[in-house]
Order: C-alpha cells, then sequence, then structure tokens
C-alpha cells in the first residue's frame, strides 16, 4: 500500500510538525544575529533593548573590514575562475573519456568534499610552509581552489552528461575545428553548468573558514577569519553586523543565480 | 581503372578482436542515392562514420574524386551530415544553425543570410527562422538539420538513420520530401537504414549490409528478384524457406526434392559449385505472394493452421508434411474454402523462387 499524505491523519500532523521544526532551527540563528546586529546592547542581549545602526557604523569606520571583504572577494572570484577551468577539462575526461581508473579519479575528484576539512587545512598548511606560500594571495587561492573544485566538478559533469556529443560532432562535420566546436557550441549549451559550477566554487570560498584560518597572515584575512579573529579579542555586536552583511551577501547571490538560471532556460 | 566518384577500398575496420567492417568496397558514382541497408551491429553505420572521418580505418581508403580523404580531418573534408538524434546547436536560432557551417567558413553576411533563404525555401521551413530548435517538432527539427548540411554545397551528404525516431506518417512524408530534395540538389547521398521499405523508397541502389561485409549491392529491383544469398533474400521482402532433402545443379538451373518426396525442377540456383553431387545444407525460397493453391497431386502437400482475413489481402499459414512453417498471401477470394486443419496443395513458378546452395 502506498502511503499518501491524505491518510496518515494523526501522523500528518506530526510530520507538518517535525517539518516547521526542520525550518526553525535552520533560520532561526540566522535571524537571531541579525536582530542582534540592530539592536543596540553591547552585551548581546535578547531581545534587544532598543534598535540602532551603530554597529554598522563601527563596522564600516574600521578599514580592516572592509579589506577582509575585498579579500575574501579576490579570493572567491579567483578561486571559482581557476575551480571551474580546471573542473571543466576534468569534466570532458571523466565523461568523454574511455581509460583505466576512470572512476578511482572520479572518486579522488570528489574527496576534497568528505575529507575532513582540518585534516586538508593541516596537510596543505604543511606543505605551503616549504614552498613559502602561506600567507600569500596565491597560497590562498590554491587551497580554496581545491576545495571548491568538487563542487565545480559535479554541475559541469551532470549538464556535459547530458548533452549529446553528436552535436559537437555534427558542428566538427559544419566546418568547425574540434577545438572551435567546443568554444562555440558544447560551452554555450552547457552554459546553465557551468555558471552554476562558478557560484557554487564562489560560495565555498567565501564562506570558508578552517583553511582560510590557517592561509591567513595579518595582512592577508579573509572575511570569516576577520569575524573569527574578532570574535576571540571580544564579543562586540560588530562582529554579528558583519555576519549580517555576509550572510545577506550570500542570500543575494543565490537570489541572483534563481533569476539567471530562470532567464536561460528559457 | 578510372575510380568513380566517390569510391571505397577494402575498407576494414576492427575493434580488438571484433571485425566491425570487412572488405567493404563500392563504387559511387556522382548524383546516386545509395542507401546501406542492414540490421544493426551490421557495419553500415561504422563504414559512414569513416566517411565522416569519426573513426579511422584499420586498413582500406576512401578516395572522393580521385583523392584519398582519410588523411583530411573531419572538420576539413566539406562533407555533409543529418544525424539519428537531434543534432540542432540548441542555443542558436534556425538561422543561425543554418548559417553556422558559412560562418565557420568566413564568408560575408550577406552571402550567409542569402544562402539560409534558398536552404531554408529548399526544406520548405520559410519563416521559421527565429524558432529556437527547442520549439520545433522532430520533423522540423531534422529539416533544418538537412538545410545546415546541405548548405554548404558538401559533395557527399550521409544520412545516419535520419527518421527512426519520427513515427511512420511523418517518416514516409519526409522521406518524399528528401526525394525531391535529392532531385532538385543533384547532391550524392549516403543514407543508413535498417527498415527496407525506406530503402527501397528512397534509393538509387542498395548496398546490403551483414556482418560487417556487404552481401549484394543493386537496385530494389534486383534485390527483391535476383537475390544473391539467403540473407538478401530474407532482408528484402517477405519470405518463406523450405529446407531441400536432395538437390541436382546444372546450368544455373536447379532440381530439388523435398522431405516428402515431392520434386520441383527449373529452379535459378545461387552461390551455386555448379557442380552436381547432393548438397544437404540447400533451401528454397518462395515469396509468400508467388504461392497459389494446386489441383490434388500437382503441388506441395500441406495442412492449414490458420487464415486471417487481413482487408485487402488475407494470409494463410500452413505446415508441410516434414513440418516447416510457410505462408502464403493470396485474396480473399481465392482461400474461401481453407480453414484449419483442411488439407491441400500448393505451387509456384519456379522462375519465381530460388535455390540457394
Amino acid at each position: 500500500m502506498l502511503l499518501t499524505y491524505h491518510r496518515l491523519g494523526g501522523l500528518g500532523i506530526a510530520l507538518w510538525a517535525i517539518t516547521i521544526g526542520v525550518c526553525l532551527f535552520l533560520l532561526v540563528p540566522i535571524i537571531f544575529i541579525a536582530a542582534l546586529s540592530f539592536g543596540s546592547s553591547r552585551w548581546l542581549a535578547f531581545p534587544p533593548p532598543a534598535w540602532t545602526l551603530r554597529w554598522y557604523q563601527e563596522l564600516a569606520a574600521d578599514p580592516r573590514w572592509l579589506e577582509a571583504a575585498l579579500t575574501s572577494a579576490k579570493v572567491g572570484l579567483l578561486s571559482a575562475a581557476l575551480a571551474v577551468l580546471l573542473g571543466l577539462m576534468a569534466s570532458f575526461a571523466l565523461v568523454r573519456g574511455r581509460f583505466r581508473g576512470r572512476n578511482f579519479l572520479k572518486a579522488l575528484f570528489l574527496t576534497p568534499m568528505v575529507l575532513p576539512v582540518i585534516v586538508f587545512a593541516v596537510a596543505i598548511y604543511a606543505l605551503f610552509l616549504r614552498v613559502g606560500l602561506n600567507g600569500t594571495l596565491v597560497g590562498f587561492v590554491l587551497a580554496h581552489t581545491v576545495l571548491a573544485f568538487p563542487f565545480a566538478v559535479i554541475p559541469i559533469v551532470n549538464s556535459l552528461e547530458g548533452f549529446d556529443k553528436s552535436i559537437e560532432d555534427a558542428a566538427v562535420l559544419c566546418g568547425a575545428s574540434p577545438l572551435q566546436a567546443k568554444l562555440k557550441i558544447t560551452l554555450p549549451a552547457i552554459r546553465i553548468g557551468l555558471f552554476s559550477a562558478a557560484v557554487f566554487a564562489f560560495l565555498i570560498s567565501w564562506d570558508e573558514v578552517v583553511v582560510a584560518i590557517f592561509m591567513a597572515s595579518p595582512d592577508l584575512q579573509t572575511l570569516p577569519v576577520r569575524i573569527w579573529g574578532a570574535l576571540r579579542q571580544d564579543l562586540t555586536p560588530v562582529i554579528a553586523a558583519a555576519s549580517t552583511i555576509l550572510v545577506a551577501f550570500t542570500l543575494l547571490v543565490m537570489a541572483a543565480v534563481a533569476l539567471l538560471r530562470r532567464r536561460i532556460s528559457r | 581503372m578510372t575510380p568513380a566518384f566517390l569510391s571505397i577500398r577494402s575498407l576494414r575496420q576492427t575493434y580488438g578482436s571484433v571485425v566491425a567492417v570487412d572488405d567493404v568496397s563500392l563504387e559511387i558514382p556522382e548524383g546516386e542515392f545509395l542507401t546501406f541497408l542492414g540490421p544493426s551491429g551490421s557495419g553500415k553505420s561504422t563504414t559512414l562514420y569513416a566517411l565522416a572521418g569519426f573513426n579511422e580505418p584499420t586498413s582500406g581508403d576512401i578516395l572522393l574524386r580521385g583523392g584519398s580523404i582519410l588523411a583530411t580531418p573531419s572538420h576539413k573534408r566539406n562533407i555533409g551530415m543529418v544525424f539519428q538524434r537531434y543534432t540542432l546547436f540548441p542555443h542558436l536560432n534556425v538561422r543561425e544553425n543554418v548559417g553556422f557551417p558559412l560562418r565557420v567558413r568566413g564568408r560575408p553576411e550577406r552571402e550567409v543570410a542569402r544562402r539560409v533563404d534558398t536552404m531554408l525555401a529548399l526544406v520548405r521551413l520559410d519563416g521559421y527562422g527565429d524558432r529556437m530548435p527547442g520549439h520545433l517538432s522532430g520533423g522540423q527539427q531534422q529539416r533544418v538539420a538537412l538545410a545546415r548540411a546541405l548548405a554548404y554545397d558538401p559533395p557527399v551528404l550521409l544520412m545516419d538513420e535520419p527518421l527512426s525516431a519520427l513515427d511512420k506518417k511523418l517518416r514516409e512524408e519526409i522521406q518524399i520530401e528528401i526525394r525531391r530534395i535529392h532531385r532538385e540538389t543533384g547532391v550524392t547521398i549516403l543514407y543508413v537504414t535498417h527498415d527496407q521499405e525506406e530503402a527501397l523508397r528512397l534509393s538509387d541502389r542498395i548496398a546490403v549490409f551483414n556482418r560487417g561485409r556487404i552481401e549484394q549491392v543493386g537496385s530494389g529491383r534486383d534485390l527483391y528478384h535476383n537475390p544473391a544469398t539467403r540473407f538478401v533474400a530474407s532482408f528484402i521482402g517477405d519470405s518463406n524457406f523450405l529446407d531441400a532433402a536432395e538437390v541436382r545443379a546444372e546450368g544455373g538451373r536447379g532440381r530439388v526434392v523435398f522431405p516428402d518426396g515431392t520434386t520441383v525442377a527449373d529452379l535459378p540456383v545461387h552461390r551455386s559449385t555448379e557442380g552436381d553431387g547432393t548438397l544437404p545444407a540447400a533451401q528454397v525460397m518462395v515469396r509468400p505472394q508467388s504461392l497459389r493453391l494446386a489441383g490434388a497431386g500437382e503441388g506441395l502437400p500441406v495442412r492449414v493452421l490458420d487464415v486471417t482475413f487481413l482487408g485487402d489481402t488475407s494470409t494463410v499459414q500452413f505446415r508441410t508434411a516434414w513440418g516447416q512453417e510457410i505462408w502464403m498471401r493470396a485474396g480473399a477470394d481465392d482461400i474461401a474454402a481453407l480453414s484449419p486443419d483442411v488439407t491441400c496443395d500448393v505451387s509456384w513458378n519456379p522462375a519465381e523462387s530460388h535455390l540457394f546452395l
């Protein structure tokens, strides 16, 4: 017998309650931190005794926060670009290639997703110590590219698998060189996948903190590292303001993606 | 020997120990519509792909106007192709799709626009230029693909089962279009299909493929009336095969004794060693519409298994005395007296049947 919703009776109500509970569990901390960032209490009292924009003013007045945000954006964009480029080449190999060890390679490419981040962070820190890349932009970008790579590979592989190779063959017979056919036909045809890959890769870097702490130096800090650092010094509502901006920006990117995807797929 | 317009010479394609194409040779005059007909895995598509340059033959050669094309990469062969699957570029509209091969060749925009108009008129899709591929029916997509493949005036057009994804009615409609376009453009077409009716409808000549080899090349009539092998006889048109118990073949004619003792003489012989002697594996092929009811003792005695009324014609299933099943196609009136378990005799004009040794 199939479980249909209207036959569940009391159980149906329980399922509703669980759903609402899960949604609250996901949303409440975010709403809570946003509310605190506008509250007047220096000690993060809740509910706030009064509302103020003071913490945002303090945030704007401190150039280190803006610098951190810029660093975050720079590292995120570079990592995303690199991850998409490498992910694209890897995807062609995984989808079109017929070689031994293809499945092994596929699994290997996804390990940064499942490997404990702290293990990776320590390992890459030790490696970069030898080659002098710790605390540099290059080191930061390389480390984040590794983390972002699987998130770029997955959507690109999916869209490439959904793309009929015959279409590329047709372009070649039409007179396009194999490279031209890929650039003019295949890439535009899988652009939704490429776009998703870029956004995922950027967001992975944008809110990554563990590896970032190892890569950072006093002069080179991303926003999450700066928040972490400030949190250890003192618990000020400025951190809540910075966190709210971080979340707001992420939501903005997600919304932009949803809109663009709808336009592209039309 | 002067090479034909297009010449395939001893083409062979192996994948490991699998022989996909085995010593295929064909001479194709300019402007011919030649169909590769055969079951799946018979090597017909592999041969076509070798022409397109998608696989490199193990040995053999392909010559166009006397020069080998094997060293030329696909995109420089200037060959047109329509694929089995829909291959329009999804992000380009109809005009951009048809214009793509011209733009890749760096032709001026005015010429591209003019040529695209001509091609869309040729496939009767004027007015569809701004549509995206996703908004076209399957038949329209294949017609755009045809226009795109012909836009750059290729010397040879390859078609790999282009209609197999369409339903029967639409398929017949586009077959007529393809015939017309072939007439109007005079392009040499190599067409792959596993559908004998489609092959008969479209082609000047048909090459019947089986297990990587060509069994016979000829017009549809040739293949139907004079099949060179059992395979061609069974693949083109309907057929009955009767085992022969004893055979004597002399001078291209054969005399057969069936297991029940019935004797038939004057059968055309195929693949005969032209010698004498008894060949036990021999079979006689008779088309269902060649069979007639005969008077008692004047033909092959059979028992009726089933009679099926099909409107214009009817079919009757028989079993011979030694247990082989054959069927006959006949007009409804001819068989009014037949019903299951009735015994009767059937005969045929020996010249319309074939003895395969």
